[in-house]
């Protein structure tokens, strides 16, 4: 029996977090959850997720920072990481990528689509 | 005496004591309220989710066959929390399940009551529900009496969608008293491809102030269908509709558009050449240049400056192309083309090439000064006094008139 993959949901809005955690847990992952990027970094750290998905804009730190926090520590850096953004700007979408994101989903989404990225991204990685 | 005093005293007391309990006992009952809605939300929001990640068609099984009457506010909330979140199969299935529980029913009936704020709610939320069958409806309230009710049908009409939606908003923009054309523009533009067809056909009967708008939403929502029907409004009898024409077709940015972009550079109105030198920037056409040059020497300003700024936006042949207008005998295109390659950093990036020598340096020193001979200064004096490289700063103070060197160095 496989083991469920580990994902983390980093969103401060309870309704979108709800949303995904529901969507997630119906399709057999396991889901943890942050209310803050000061708290989804705690979370990755010590629960080592399989995958991040992250809001930009969160109290104490936003998703940016939750990024870079990620990107530059040595047990988290493999960790593949979806940003869930209401932010649709170009600037926006080229700056989650330069910092690092995989994936990048504006708000409001398709939960197909979402779920497709998610599944994409827990694929093991060519070498 | 006393008696009536102490009357008096007891009555103020009792009306005190009476409106503490009432404030105390409603607060109490909506804190009850509350936490009750936010229990019964934590039961029934997994199981509407649960219906709304799979595939029953009716959410009533979900919920047990039906919902109680108490239940309906919470699940109102739930259903239009969720809908306003996601797009696609979800959506839909959150939308039919708002009409099939029957709000729909309701806002329609909420919509047509006597209270403006009522019905500006109804309004919202059944466009938040994608109701496509209040369309009508909703189209309706755009005459409303109240402003609100108004704006917040339009809202719901930008996001129910289709043909019968856009129609009644295109028809707002004539009435620009009545309506703000910024936001029914914004609306129209955020329907995106659907309202094209519906502008397009429009178009002849609208007045004046909206043909501007239905131009410029084409160009914002980038109709790339509108295109040839864009050009043929560059032939259109009214000047503005010919510049708004030009500049929607720089935003949608098909380089196809560029001959008769060009063509236009020589419109007898000005707004026009303006319009078409700013859109040919914008499609970065080469072989407008030669054109964009000869805008150089407009005699309007506004020509003269988008034709500078179109010609830097395409790249090294039309810096080339400011460079070679330094020697022009116009005085204002000459001024032009210094603005802008100033603006540019190309003036920076010859000056530093004063400290080489061979071809780079001759031609560095004739741009350096043409900028002299054109009266263009400021920013050589600056670099004559601030440039990290004294080779630089020596080869700029040679080739500076003396009257302007004292200045430098002042």
């Amino acid at each position: 029996m496989s083991v469920a993959k580990r994902i983390l949901v980093a969103e401060d809005d309870p309704v979108t977090r709800r949303f995904v955690v529901s969507l997630l847990t119906e399709r057999g992952y396991e889901v943890l959850v942050a209310e803050d990027g000061e708290h989804a970094i705690a979370t990755a750290t010590t629960a080592q997720p399989d995958l991040i998905v992250s809001d930009l804009v969160m109290p104490y730190r936003d998703g940016y920072e939750v990024l870079r926090a990620i990107r530059t520590d040595e047990r988290l850096k493999n960790i593949p990481v979806l940003i869930l953004s209401m932010r649709d700007h170009e600037e926006d979408i080229v700056r989650g990528f330069e910092q690092g994101a995989d994936e990048y989903i504006v708000k409001p989404f398709n939960a197909r689509e979402f779920v497709s990225r998610v599944r994409k991204l827990l694929e093991p990685r060519r070498a | 005496m006393q008696g009536a005093l102490i009357v008096t005293v007891l009555s103020i007391a009792a009306i005190f004591l009476a409106l503490t309990i009432l404030i105390v006992t409603g607060k109490a009952w909506r804190e009850f309220r509350d936490g009750w809605c936010r229990a019964r939300r934590r039961v029934l929001e997994p199981l509407i989710l649960k219906y709304t990640h799979g595939s029953d068609a009716s959410v009533l099984p979900a919920l047990g066959g039906a919902i109680a009457r108490r239940d309906r506010v919470v699940v109102e909330t739930i259903l239009l929390d969720h809908v306003s979140r996601v797009r696609g199969i979800e959506h839909e299935r959150l939308c039919r399940a708002l009409d099939e529980l029957g709000f729909v029913d309701r806002f329609l009936a909420n919509l047509r009551g006597s209270r403006w704020w009522g019905r500006a709610k109804a309004a919202e939320k059944l466009g938040i529900a994608s109701a496509k069958r209040a369309t009508s409806q909703l189209a309706a309230a755009l005459t409303d009496e109240v402003p609100e009710v108004r704006l917040r049908a339009a809202k719901a009409l930008g996001l129910v969608g289709g043909r019968a939606a856009v129609l009644p908003l295109v028809n707002a923009l004539t009435e620009p008293n009545r309506w703000s054309t910024i936001r029914i523009a914004d609306i129209l533009t955020g329907m995106g491809g659907e309202v094209v067809k519906e502008l397009m056909d429009a178009f002849p009967k609208l007045n004046a102030h909206a043909k501007l708008a239905a131009l410029d939403i084409l160009g914002r929502i980038h109709a790339l269908e509108a295109v040839p029907w864009l050009l043929s409004r560059l032939d259109d009898p009214e000047s503005n509709v010919r510049a708004r024409a030009a500049h929607a077709l720089g935003a949608i940015g098909v380089v196809d558009a560029a001959p008769v972009l060009r063509k236009a550079l020589t419109d007898a109105a000005w707004p026009v050449r303006a319009m078409a030198a700013k859109a040919l920037g914008r499609v970065h056409d080469l072989e407008a240049i030669p054109a964009l040059c000869g805008a150089l020497r407009d005699s309007e300003w506004w020509v003269r400056a988008n034709a500078a700024e179109a010609l830097k936006l395409a790249g090294p042949p039309g810096i080339e192309a400011l460079e070679g207008m330094l020697k022009d005998t116009d005085l204002y295109a000459t001024h032009q083309a210094c603005l802008m390659l100033q603006d540019a950093g190309v003036l920076d990036r010859r000056v530093a090439e004063l400290a080489g020598n061979g071809e780079r340096r001759s031609a560095a020193e004739s741009v350096v000064s043409r900028f002299v001979q054109a009266g263009q200064l400021s920013r050589l004096r600056e670099l004559a006094t601030a440039h990290s490289d004294a080779v630089v700063r020596e080869a700029v103070l040679r080739l500076l008139p003396q009257k302007a060197v004292t200045g430098a160095a002042q």
